[in-house]
Parts: C-alpha cells; structure tokens; sequence
C-alpha cells in the first residue's frame, strides 16, 4: 500500500482513501481526484466512487467531493511546492512523485505560438499507482535471450495502456542487470550493464538520482532525461550493454536507437500499440521495424488482473507485414538472425536433464547468419562509364 | 559610599541601554543586505537550479546568521513534514513568530510576507520577476535603514550615557 503517496493527500481525502477496504487498496490502480466533482477510483479493471467515510459506491451523488482548496493543497504538495521545477511537466500533462507514481492533470492550457506552454486552473488529477512486481519477466525473459551473444534481444514491448508494460520493463531490468535470466542455460552469464533513460522517472522512481525501485546492482539511471538525448549520453558515457527505454514514437527516438543499436548496444523499449498492425500503423515504429531493429515484439495483455505475453519474432512480424502490404522490403535483424523455436515453455525436467551451455545452445538451434550483400559504393559509377 | 555605587550602576545602565539601541540601528542594516543575500540565492536556486523550495530554503537558512536563518529553516522544515500545508501559510508562520527575534521593522517584513503569498506558485520566469520585487523594495528599505543608522546611532549611544549622567546629577 502506497502510504508515502497517500501522505501527500491532504486531510480530508487521505481519509477517505486511507478508509478503504484493505483488499480494495491491494488492486488499488487509479485515484482520479477532481475539483467540486466526485471522487473516484479504480481497481483491480473496475472503478467507484468514494464516500468522505472512505466506503465505496456506484451512487455518484453521494460521493465525496474535493473541493477547492484541497485540490490546490494537492497541487502544490504534489509539485513539492515547486511549480518552477516542474514546467516541463506540466507542459506534457503530468508529474511523477516519490515512488514513480504518475500524476496527470488537466486543467486550463496557456499558449504561446500555437504551442502549450503552461497548465493553469488545474482541476484534475489522475493518479496511477506504480507497484514493483518482481519476478513478474520470469515467464518472459528467457524467450528474449541471444544464446550467442550471451544477453538479451533488441525487443520491443507492445500494448494498450495500463496493461502493465513498464512495471514489465522495470523488472526485465531487473533481472538482467541482476543476472537472474530465468534459464537454465544462462545461469553462468552474470549480469549486463543496464542503462535506463526514465524520461518519465517511471521506470526507477529516482530520488536525488537513486531508484526507489529495485533495478539490480548493474543498473545506471539517467532521470528525467529526453528518450533521445539520453539514448546518446548513456552509450557515450557509462558503456552500458543493454539500454532500457520507455514509451518511444518521436522521430528523433527513432535516430537514437539506430545509433545505439550500431554501437553494439542491446535495446528494451515499449511502445503504445494495441496489436502488431498498429505498430506498423505508426509511422516512427513501422521505420525502426523495417530496417530490422527489433528481434523480438512482445504483446502484452492484461485479463482477470493476470499479465499475459504472446512474442512474435520479426520474421512472423515480417510476414504479417508482408501479407498486409503485398510485398516484404525488410531487413533482416542485427542480432539474432532466427528466433528462438517457439516460445512453447519445455518442461522442467528435460531442460535439467540436458545440462550445460552446448546442449542448450543447440536446442535453441541458432542458424548461421545469413551474410548481407556487400554492394560497393563506386560499382554503379563504374556501370555508368 | 552606597550613592556612589548607585551612581555608578545608573550610569553603566543608561550607556548600556544606548548601545543596545544603537546596536538595533547598526544591525537592520546589516540583516537586511542578508535578506538580501538570501533572496539572491533563492534567485540561483530558482533560476538556474530549479531546486525545489523546501530544499532551497533549507539550504538558505544554511548559510544565513542566526536570526534569519530560523525564519528559511523553520519554514523549509513544515514544508516537508507530513501534515505541511501551503508555502503561504507556512512562510506566514514562521516569519510572523520569528520576525521580533530580529532587528529589522514592519516594511520588510511585509514585503517578505507578500513574497511568501507567491513562491513556488507560479512559472519561473514569475518567481524570479516576484523575488527582484521584493529585492527591490529590501534595497530601499537598507537605504533608509543605512540613513537612520548613520542619523542615530552615535545619537543612542551619546543619549544613554547622557541621559544617565542627569539622572546622576538629579539624585546627587
């Protein structure tokens, strides 16, 4: 139960949130305060309204609701009393406070140029309660490794929102920084230098640029930094070996993960995206799965509170592409030229019985790479004389 | 024999009460080009740091003299307990009750008061435009204050022991 978030409330609506049932604050997921309207929650895929006793109801009516200056005490308790520091986030709708729980607003824009320059009047407040899940990659992991290069595949994570895509993010950097690759085969690797660029200061929680989460004892964080730019800081000055992404679609991410991924630098990003077509649907993403960035899409899904992931390797990626645009132009990817057989879990039992690296690295059944044309600058020149 | 040590105790009191207030005169000055200093660093923090204000309090108070220090850092400390409410009320507080430790009258203390109404609620560009207000009118302020010191303070100290002198001569 996040208590250091609810200490941020004031009074009168920390007591209506702290009297919550316990096994309601257990799957607590949303708290959307707004100002003269009711208080309402969500948990566990369903939502309520909150009465000032902290009992819930479906009766809108009869609900609590904040008023005005208790929204204003929560804005400044939640900007740190500090709006000066946080202008950049206000600008893109949101803030994230101790404990990497985000918290979006809504209230009145200013503008300048055409372009959101200030949020004023704000009246609205969504907040999303961040919870650690370790251990929740153990399933997922061990589909995403490169046997050959002894770590993890560029992949790329994929869903709606609120389907749990960062909390598995976060423990996929976990594991890997920690070197727990939930693999038998993988057991003598160690852990990778993980850098994290945490735009949204999501992924670490940092506070004064120490995670509050768990990350492994291999893990650099770069906070509050631009996707793009940190992609570069990160590969330039801590030599990470695998980089951790959250949420790319901007052009200029694009670039920097081309660049990372030519440094040698191993890639874990997520993106919003319902299904593999709306990946290819967006034109950022569609780009960076046409020159093969990616080895691996996991697809993530979220039924009865479980978190379900289905991964398609880019060659199905590739096909399912080419099936919708008549013909296939893509690349192959950099660093695992053949998937893993399909991510059909074996049971444990043959996997001990099979033993050390060799076996293993044969039953994942690596094919050769497959090596590129090499087309010469000055061939079409010389043609042309 | 007993009147002369009255004498002397009566004389020693009025230089002492003279000083004092002279004292009062030099120290204005002087606590408000510390304010001063403050606000400046507050501007840095704001500006360049963009520190967040209880840190940035807490970190003033680190470096001002005593009695104003207390004031930043009794502000900075409601500010991060748990129950802490709004800077306004929290700055009102702390230099409504910590303002008579000091040397300095009710002109700047209403600037600082009106000051505390606005940090940490608005942009940054109106932070740093609020703060050079109250840099300003704590500017006119110290130049008056310098006039009256220049103006009393020999006075004061002149007075006291003069006054007691009389009253010496009076009770002789």
């Amino acid at each position: 139960m996040p208590l250091q978030l609810f200490a941020m409330f004031p009074a009168d609506l920390r007591t209506a949130i702290e009297h919550l049932p316990a096994s309601l604050l257990e799957t607590l997921e949303e708290i959307r305060i707004r100002e003269e309207r009711p208080l309402e929650i969500g948990y566990g895929g369903r939502f309520a309204f909150v009465r000032p006793d902290g009992t819930t109801t479906d009766d809108p009516r009869a609900a609590y609701r904040p008023g005005r200056e208790t929204c204003r005490t929560l804005l400044e308790r939640v900007t740190n009393h500090s709006l000066y520091a946080v202008e950049e986030e206000l600008r893109r709708g949101f803030v994230t406070v101790a404990g990497g729980h985000r918290i979006g607003l809504a209230g009145r824009t200013v503008l300048e140029g055409g372009a959101v320059r200030h949020l004023r009047d704000i009246a609205s407040f969504n907040v999303r309660i961040a919870r650690a899940r370790t251990g929740c990659a153990a399933e997922l992991l061990p589909h995403l490794l490169d046997p050959q290069a002894r770590t993890v595949r560029h992949a790329l994570i994929v869903s709606a929102p609120q389907q749990g895509k960062t909390t598995m993010l976060r423990d996929l950097a976990r594991a890997i920084s920690a070197g727990q690759w939930y693999h038998p085969a993988a057991s003598g690797w160690g852990g990778r230098k993980v850098g994290i660029v945490d735009e949204r200061s999501e992924i670490a929680a940092c506070e004064r640029g120490v995670p509050t989460f768990d990350l492994g004892p291999r893990s650099d964080v770069l906070d509050a930094c631009p996707k793009a730019e940190g992609l570069m800081m990160l590969v330039r000055s801590m030599s990470p070996e695998v980089v951790v992404v959250d949420e790319i679609g901007r052009p200029e991410d694009a670039y920097a993960l081309t660049e990372a991924l030519h440094a040698g630098v191993r890639v874990l990003a997520t993106a919003h995206a319902v299904d593999l077509a709306d990946v290819f649907a967006r034109p950022v993403l569609a780009q960076l799965a046409q020159e093969g960035m990616f080895s691996a899409y996991v697809l993530l899904s979220r039924s009865q509170g479980r978190v379900m992931h289905r991964i398609v390797s880019a060659e199905e990626a590739a096909d399912l592409r080419t099936r919708q645009a008549g013909r296939r132009t893509w690349a192959a990817p950099r660093d695992a030229p053949d998937a893993a057989p399909t991510p059909q879990a074996r049971s444990p039992n043959a996997a001990e019985a099979d033993g050390p690296v060799e076996a293993a690295g044969a039953r994942l059944s690596i094919k050769p790479r497959p090596l590129p044309v090499i087309r010469s600058p000055s061939t079409p020149a010389k043609e042309g004389t | 024999m007993l009147k002369l040590i009255g004498a002397a105790l009566v004389l020693f009191a009025g230089t002492m009460i003279g000083f004092v207030q002279a004292a009062r005169f030099a120290e204005r000055p002087r606590q408000i080009r510390h304010l001063l200093h403050a606000l400046q660093r507050m501007e840095t923090e704001i500006g360049y740091g963009q520190t967040p204000l209880p840190e940035a309090l807490a970190r003033i108070a680190q470096v001002l003299p005593p009695p104003l220090s207390g004031l930043f850092a009794e502000t900075a400390a409601s500010l991060q307990s748990a129950s802490g409410g709004t800077v306004r009320d929290s700055w009102e507080k702390a230099f409504r009750s910590g303002w008579s430790a000091t040397a300095m009258r009710p002109a700047e203390r209403d600037a600082m008061l009106r000051l505390g109404g606005t940090l940490g609620g608005s942009g940054r560009e109106d932070q740093l435009k609020h703060l050079r207000l109250a840099m300003h009118q704590l500017q006119a302020e110290e130049a008056a204050a310098r006039e009256d010191q220049q103006r009393y303070e020999k006075l004061c100290r002149s007075l006291g022991v003069l006054a007691a002198a009389l009253v010496v001569i009076l009770m002789m």
